[in-house]
């Protein structure tokens, strides 16, 4: 290919560098701060300094640590719940649905259900990790014997089960009052705060964390470890990941692939649909109309970045959070809009995209009036 | 019931237009073999561009066309991401989407390039004259006062009528022209489509980015026509109706246009029918099943999940009955297409 006389050599790589695979995330993130702070120049505001309050601040101050952890549960699970049925190559872009009924359903239970916690904490979660499973089995179906897009059949739903909790939070579920919203969770059906627990096991300890710090925490990290442990090492998990690579060969291998796709989307709304419940019963307390500000959406770049394990869905889920919390205290400090987060998130997905290009291709460039060098790539032409 | 009537057709056309505009975006990028996740967010760039352009120059003419502008250059980017670097269609388009909406909401919120002469705190706080409603020379009045109908019709911003227009139009270069048909190849069987000397990068590219311009203009109608202004997040998910509708027109401009004011029109008749309920006597049989069962159908939040559960049920039975071509799917949607690198 030559562009005004530039001529421009793509072929594929063999093998990806060692250095490029490093460089890789570093150079993403990096990219998308450079390109973040010209937005925030714009307004005036010194990048280093809104950088520093955003990062080293928010990791400094033992309150704001404890939100990146608070914040980082729903987008973990979330997380998790697009990375399953990528794993088997499908898209699920409805988490955000499987997750607001899963709140429903927690909420219901916690609400509905008077029981000691130990009773009704589990059986919300249960609840909330069932209605989701449901949200999700049905474009699983779908897929799996009718080969509806699942693309498509999860992002309908999810606008379904955003409008199903309109109706039930200001219709049936409404609280006392005219606003869209359920009355609050009795502290029974609430998940313990974990900071508490250990104060009272082991008084006296010096703790990194003081402020209250849910459950749910424990829960996103035992979720994190089961994916893991269910994609790496059972036999479920290895037929999910040849499906994922070649549907086709799966199949001639007698793998069942329409049940695969069943369960991984049924599974990854039933994650979604414990990150709701979690979300409620841990940390607001009460179910109201738009509660999440989209985290089955961000769980898609998440579920990207950390596709190569459940591990790094943790972590991407945990910088994700960081900039959401980083974003808030920016916004507080200097008066500007929290939604640079927004932009930055979206900044490391594009760079991080592009640089999986020359992950897989090796590009050369050849200026204008310059001899080839011997032995370069395209000579075919 | 007349008052009503007409009430909800006239909502209905501004409901519709963008959703019109903005699926007639993504149907060119689809039929292109691209899948465009982003619409959402490149309606709200052109809103906001198209919004800021009106204010520093006082022409909506100027804002619609930079808005369109902006939506094509956020679309760029989503074609050379997929096009040229073989990118995930689905995650280009969502992470375009979080991009703009970030970038709106961001600059949205500050004062960034309000002239001097306005004393605007911010672009949320700003107002301008947007397009006002025109009507047809010598007999428009008359038909603008046509009961029911008139309003809705005879009695529009010139981006409504534009928006129609723009309907036989991309049906004509679609289905009739070289370029049409040569895209249809492309998003259907692009290797073959290259062996017959078709550019099919260049073909995808230009669908990609006339599909994100439609998608500026469909932002801009809501900042500079109805209901004119900045506000965050102002395209309110209109975006991602757009995709939906796609599928449920089955890829053709004029079901396009039937879906986009059904849609439109569900969204009004929510909006308005709060007051209206279903019910039948008690003499009835069945009454006391019929009338929650009614009451819960026509609850304005359950009618709006209603575009969603439609779109699903054509995709449904569009692939059920694996007619795909007459359908008018694109068989090679969501296939990034090389030539020799892999």
């Amino acid at each position: 290919m030559s562009v005004a006389g530039v001529e421009i050599d793509v072929s594929a790589r063999e093998e990806v560098p060692a250095w490029l695979g490093y460089a890789t995330p570093l150079f993403t993130v990096l990219a998308a701060l450079a390109v973040g702070g010209i937005a925030l120049f714009a307004l005036g505001i010194d990048p280093v300094v809104a950088y520093e309050r955003m990062f080293v601040e928010t990791l400094l101050d033992p309150f704001e640590r404890t939100r990146v952890l608070i914040r980082g549960v729903p987008l973990v699970l979330t997380g998790l719940a697009v990375y399953v049925p990528l794993r088997a190559g499908l898209w699920n872009i409805g988490a955000e649905g499987q997750l607001y009924l899963g709140a429903v359903a927690g909420t219901w239970v916690g609400l509905n259900v008077s029981a000691s916690a130990p009773v009704v904490v589990p059986l919300a979660l249960l609840g909330g990790a069932v209605a989701g499973g449901l949200w999700g089995l049905v474009p699983g179906y779908l897929r799996a014997r009718r080969g509806v897009n699942e693309i498509i059949a999860t992002l309908m739903l999810t606008f379904v089960g955003i409008e199903v909790t309109n109706y039930l939070v200001s219709g049936p579920m409404s609280g006392t009052g005219n606003v869209a919203v359920t009355s609050e969770l009795p502290a029974a059906a609430r998940l313990p705060d974990v900071i508490a627990v250990v104060r009272t096991v082991l008084p006296g300890a010096s703790l990194p964390f003081f402020e209250p710090l849910h459950a749910g925490v424990l829960i996103a990290v035992a979720a994190a470890v089961a994916v893991r442990v269910l994609v790496t090492r059972t036999r479920f998990g290895y037929e999910v990941i040849v499906t994922g690579s070649n549907p086709e060969a799966a199949r001639q291998a007698g793998i069942d692939t329409a049940w695969i796709y069943v369960a991984v989307l049924a599974l990854g709304g039933a994650l979604a649909g414990l990150a709701g419940a979690v979300e409620i019963a841990g940390e607001q307390g009460r179910l109201q109309a738009e509660f999440s500000p989209g985290y089955g959406f961000t769980a898609i770049p998440i579920a990207l970045l950390g596709r190569r394990g459940a591990g790094r869905v943790g972590l991407a889920g945990l910088f994700f959070a960081l900039l959401f919390v980083g974003g808030s205290g920016m916004e507080f400090a200097f008066d500007v809009p929290a939604e640079i987060t927004e932009v930055i998130q979206a900044l490391v997905v594009l760079f991080l995209i592009t640089a999986e290009f020359f992950k897989r291709y090796r590009v050369e460039v050849r200026l204008p009036g310059r001899t080839r060098r011997a032995g370069a790539a395209g000579e075919g032409e | 019931m007349v008052g009503f009537v007409a009430g909800v057709l006239d909502a209905t056309v501004r409901a519709g237009t963008p959703l019109l505009l903005a699926a007639l975006g993504e149907l060119i990028s689809e039929r292109g073999g691209v899948l465009n996740l982003g619409v959402e967010g490149m309606m709200l760039v052109g809103a906001l561009a198209g919004y800021m352009a009106a204010l520093i120059t006082g022409s909506p003419w100027i804002g619609l066309a930079v808005g369109i502008l902006a939506g094509a250059v956020l679309s760029l980017i989503h074609a050379v991401l997929c096009i040229t670097l073989k990118a995930d269609q689905v995650i280009s388009g969502v992470t375009l989407t979080l991009l703009g909406t970030g970038l709106t909401t961001f600059f949205g919120q500050s004062s960034l390039l309000i002239p001097d002469r306005y004393r605007y705190s911010s672009w949320v706080s700003a107002s301008i004259d947007g397009f006002s409603t025109v009507t047809i020379p010598v007999v428009g009045d008359a038909l603008a006062g046509l009961p029911v109908v008139g309003p809705a019709l005879f009695d529009n911003t010139p981006v409504e009528y534009l928006a129609i227009a723009a309907v036989p139009l991309v049906s004509y270069l679609l289905f009739r022209s070289n370029l049409g048909l040569e895209l249809i190849a492309v998003g259907d069987d692009p290797e073959a489509a290259d062996t017959m000397g078709v550019p099919v990068f260049r073909l995808r590219y230009l669908a990609v980015i006339v599909g994100g311009g439609f998608a500026g203009a469909a932002g801009a109608y809501f900042s500079l026509a109805f209901p004119q202004g900045w506000s965050t997040g102002m395209t309110a998910g209109v975006g991602w109706i757009a995709v939906a509708l796609v599928i449920f027109a089955q890829w053709r401009p004029w079901r396009a246009l039937v879906g986009a004011y059904l849609f439109g029109g569900v969204d009004a008749f929510v909006l308005r029918s709060q007051a209206i309920s279903f019910s039948v006597g008690p003499d009835v049989p069945l009454a006391e099943v019929i009338n929650p069962v009614a009451a819960l159908l026509t609850n304005s939040q359950v009618m709006a999940a209603y575009p969603y559960l439609a779109t699903l049920v054509v995709l449904v039975i569009a692939t059920e009955r694996s007619l795909t071509e007459q359908v008018g799917a694109p068989s090679a949607l969501l296939e990034n297409y090389s030539r020799e690198l892999d």
